[in-house]
Formats: structure tokens, sequence, C-alpha cells
């Protein structure tokens, strides 16, 4: 009773001294209101605003004037139609698969050799493979670009001094190829991620599960099979969708080695997106249904991300 | 503890050399671009180490073009993006440092009320966060293009700074919740009893014990801006508000630009990021393990 009386003094000194004290519920709001506001400006708005442009025409003319002419489906029936267009999604899903696979069969591969008690250099490389999450992706496209150059590349060079070639190779101007070069950086910049949530994962699986595995006579790749991939499983499927849906939006690296080309081998959504906005023709509205129907695509992978989570709270 | 067996040690460490050698090689390609004269990558291109090294490109992009060295002396043309590097590299440390601030102060303050105080809206807020990631940047950039066009605000280190907290923001809420819902809720209820009011045990008792996370959150904050080109791309076009990745952007593609003098640049914009990426490397592994596991 003593200490309750107590409590309510000290409690009015300091509402004496800073004000009345707001209930929880009004001081979430409060401790929100920069958050809301920040989000409904640069996320809600634009989000909104991307789909009214989409049903507008909206090009350097009515920019100017300030009147953005309704015109319905038209953008979205231009954007399906266009063989470019559809060219660039079909891009996006050929790089995004081969992304994702490479980089959930390189993580775990990495994830359990740096896991590695008792192997010094598995240490050097848990550190080391923190550099390429470190390098802007902008530059990553540039020393790429030097890699593979066809006249004064790195790689050609490696290869001519290893005495593998005798013909310069032409990495990324082969329109056969340079999709797939494109995604050599890409793994190489987003792969660190990867490896970081497996090894998280690989953690907290209890070893002594390995060790009765072992006792019984179960070999290594027996072990892995059995015990740690099943294991896995939840933390895979987390990194396949979230990888999926940012492998979709690839921009800096396309910019930066092949700029689309050769020809169309390398349009990508974003890039459509971005080229047919700010560069000519400058067609906003139509960039905007087509950056649109990119934002549908990840929409899905998204809830489908949040359904996750869910399950996993539950 | 399962040791491997010898053969089964060799293998490991090789497997680790294979792995080391292809995260640094382009490491290695952009050091000895950077540290040759274009007529050293074009006298001979089959070697892979230079007949001479010079530092003359690092030199002309320092001293924005005002010292030429030995390999630049005869040439005439030098874009001012290069000779803006100075500029650049300021501008991208005023955008870098200011979106990690406020990602941190505006962050901090949802996360707590997602991890501390549950009501209906902020665990709707934590998933529309949690969607919010997904978006992808250039579905954001139109409509940002467009309404920062008409109220004036392009070509501003503010415009960029704003866009880019709204962007990163609920990624940095993302990492502080789980964080904050770590710290025992009775240290907070101890400070209450002591005279604290809700939000001063948030400040005097949470956010210093949550230091470790918010320097994760912050140096990952820091290292994305860093990073990040399509909204200032987008957002500026005149060179005096230009970021490093859009001056890096601006030499794709202009045929006077050599590999040598592109990769100087590269190094010298990477080189923060993996310094702090290096020197931090505790925190930026726990930030990014929390939030994306944890989301």
């Amino acid at each position: 009773m003593a200490a309750d009386a107590e409590r309510r003094n000290t409690d009015a000194a300091s509402g004496a001294a800073s004000g009345r004290e707001l209930s929880p519920r009004s001081l979430a709001v409060v401790m929100n209101v920069p958050t809301i506001l920040i989000l409904a400006l640069v996320l809600a708005y634009p989000i909104y605003y991307a789909g009214f442009l989409s049903f507008h025409q909206v090009g350097p003319g009515q920019l100017r004037s300030g009147v953005f002419p309704f015109v319905g489906l038209l953008n979205y029936e231009r954007v399906l139609t266009d063989p470019l267009f559809q060219k660039a999604l079909l891009n996006t899903f050929t790089f995004s698969a081969i992304v994702v696979v490479a980089e959930i069969v390189l993580a775990v591969a990495i994830a359990l050799l740096i896991n590695q008690q008792g192997i010094w250099t598995s240490r050097v490389t848990r550190i080391l493979m923190l550099v390429p999450y470190a390098v802007p992706p902008i530059a990553n496209g540039l020393v790429w670009s030097f890699m593979y150059s066809y006249q004064f590349g790195f790689l050609n060079r490696i290869l001519f001094t290893l005495g593998v070639i005798t013909e310069p190779i032409n990495w990324a101007g082969n329109p056969d190829t340079a999709l797939f070069a494109i995604t050599v950086p890409y793994v190489w910049r987003t792969l660190p991620f990867a490896i970081l949530l497996v090894h998280a994962a690989l953690q907290g699986i209890n070893k002594e599960l390995h060790e009765a595995a072992a006792v019984d006579g179960a070999n290594a790749w027996r072990r892995f099979w059995h015990i740690t991939l099943p294991l896995l499983t939840p933390i895979i499927v987390v990194i396949l969708v979230l990888r999926t849906s940012f492998a979709f939006a690839v921009f800096e690296e396309i910019l930066a080695i092949t700029q689309g080309g050769p020809g169309d081998a390398t349009w990508v959504a974003a890039w459509y997106s971005y080229r047919k906005s700010f560069a000519p023709p400058f067609d906003i509205g139509l960039g905007s249904a087509s950056a649109y129907l990119l934002a549908m695509l990840v929409g899905i992978l998204a809830l489908v991300y949040v359904r996750m989570i869910y399950r996993r709270v539950e | 503890m399962l040791k491997p067996s010898p053969i089964a040690q060799i293998l490991l460490h090789f497997a680790n050399v294979l792995v080391i050698a292809f995260f640094l090689l382009p490491i290695v390609a952009v050091t000895i671009g950077s540290l040759q004269s274009e007529k050293m990558l074009q006298a001979d291109t089959q070697a892979i180490l230079p007949a001479e090294w010079t530092f003359d490109n690092f030199l002309v992009i320092l001293s924005g073009g005002e010292q030429r060295g030995k390999i630049f002396e005869q040439v005439t043309y030098l874009p001012d993006n290069v000779k803006s590097f100075h500029r650049a590299f300021a501008n991208s440390v005023i955008v870098a440092t200011s979106v990690t601030i406020l990602t941190l102060v505006f962050g901090s303050l949802s996360a707590y009320t997602v991890a501390r105080l549950r009501f209906g809206w902020t665990i709707w807020l934590m998933n529309l966060n949690v969607m919010a990631r997904f978006v992808p940047i250039i579905v954001l950039m139109i409509p940002l293009y467009v309404t920062f066009r008409n109220f004036g605000m392009l070509n501003s280190l503010s415009g960029v700074i704003v866009a880019l907290t709204g962007f990163l923001l609920p990624y940095a809420i993302l990492m502080l919740a789980p964080y904050f819902a770590t710290i025992p809720r009775e240290l907070e209820d101890a400070a209450r009893i002591d005279g604290c009011t809700h939000f001063s045990a948030f400040w005097r008792i949470t956010l210093p014990l949550s230091a470790p996370g918010l320097a994760s959150c912050g140096a990952i904050m820091f290292i994305i801006s860093w990073h990040e080109l399509l909204i200032p791309l987008i957002l500026n076009s005149r060179a005096e508000f230009m970021t490093l990745p859009v001056v890096i952007a601006s030499l794709v593609g202009d045929v006077h630009v050599f590999f040598n003098l592109m990769m100087a640049i590269c190094l010298l914009a990477m080189l923060p990021s993996v310094i702090l990426v290096l020197l931090l490397q505790r925190f930026v592994v726990q930030g990014l393990q929390v939030g994306g596991v944890k989301g």
C-alpha cells in the first residue's frame, strides 16, 4: 500500500514536471506520425499516382501544360501488345530464374562451407564474402563491363594467360550470351545476403541430430539430404520469394553493362519502364503502365511472403 | 563434433580458396585496371598485369582535373563529372548520413510501437512495411518525378533525402522492431515505477540498450543510401546535385572515358562502403539476418 501510494506520488511528480502522460494508445499514434506522413508522401501516394498516370496520356507536352487527357486502358493495351515489352518480360523471367536458382544452390553450398569448424580458411571466407555487398550496384556493373570487354577485358586476359583461348570472347556483346553474362555480376553482388540467411538457419540446427545420424552410420551426403536440407527448406523458400521479387527489378547492371543491348537481348521490365519514361519519347503514361504491371507481379510475391510469415509465427 | 578427415580438410580449404577467388576477382580487376594508363591497356590486350603502373588516374580525379599527371597531359577533353568528383562525394556523404539519421529516428519511434504497444493497427502497419519492402523503386520514381516536378522539388539534395528516407523506412522498421522486442520489458516497468513516463522509459532505457541493433540498422541504411542510383538519377539532372552513383552512371557510354579512369572512380566510390562493411561486419551480418528473416 505504501509502495502504491509512493508510486502515485512519483507519477504525479513526473506528471507535473513533464505534462500529462499520454495513454499507450495516443503514444502509439504520436510516435508513428513521422513514419505515416513520410510513407504516405513517398510510398502510398506515388503508388496511387502511378496508377492514375497509367490511365492518362502523359508526355512532355502534357507535363508542360499540366493537363493529362484520360485514355482509359490504352496504355496497358499498348504495353501488352508491344513485342519489346513481351521480350523484356520474358528476359526478366529468364534472368530471375537463373539468378535465383544459382543463388540458392551457391548459398547453401557456401553457407555449409563457412559453417565448418576447425577450417581456418572458412573464417576468412566468412569475412571476405561481405565485400560484394558493399560494392555499389552501378560500380559493380562498370567493373564487370571491364571484365567482359571484348578487346580489353579482364576475363579474356586471364583466359589468354592460362592459354585457354586464342581468340577473345565477346561475353556481353553477343545477343545469345548477353543475358547470361548479366546474371553473373548480379549473383556476385547479391549472393552474400542469401548466404547469411542460410548460415543463420544452419546455426539453429541442433548438432546432436547430426552426431546421432553419424553414429548410426549415415555418411555426410545422407546427413545433408535427410537432416540439413529439410530443416533449411523454410529459409530457402524465403530466399526464393525475396530474391525473385528483387531480381524482377534488376536495373543497374543492365544500365552499366549492356544498356539493353545488343539489340533487345537484355531489355528487362525495369529498363523498359525507365527508357519509355525518361528517354525519348518520354511517354510517362506508357512507362507507368509497364511499371504497374511489374509492381503487380512483385505484389503477388509479396503477398505470398506475408502469408509465409504468418504461418511461421503461428 | 564431427572432425573432417585430412583429405576432406584439404578439399574444404580448396573450396574456400575458390569461393574467395570468385568474390575477390572483380576487386582485383578494378584495382589493376585503375593503376594503369589507357596506353598500357591497349598496348597488350592479353596480359593481366601492365608493364607500367601509375597513380595518375587517381591524381586527376582527386585533384578535380587540375593535376593531369603524365597520362592525361595530352588529353584535352575530360568529362565535367570527373572534375566534380569532390562535389559528388560530398553530396553522397550528405545524402547517406541524413538518410541514416532520419530512418533511425523515425524507424525507432515506429518500431517501438510495433514491438511494445501492440494494437491491431500497429500490427497492420508492420504488415504494410513488409509489403512496402517489395515495391520496385522504378514504380515509385515515375510518379515521384511528376510530383516533384510540379512542386519544383527536382534538383535538390533534400528531395533525394526525403524520397530515399521514405523508401528505406519500412526496411529500418523491420530490422529494429525484432530488436526492441528482445529488450526485457521488466527494465521499462522498473523505470516506470521510478517515475518515468512511457516515452522516457523508451528513450532512456530501451533505446540505449538497443545500441547494437541501431548500429546494425544504421550501417545497412548508410550502405543502401550510398549505393542508390535511380532516385538521384531521376530527381536530379544538374551536376551540382549529383551523387557518386549518378556520376558513375553518366560515364557509361561516354566514348572519351576509358576503362582505367572508370575503374579508378569505381574504386574510390566503393572504398567507403567496403571499409564500413569490413569494420562493422558483425553488425552488418546481424542486421541483414534479422531484417531478412524476421520481417
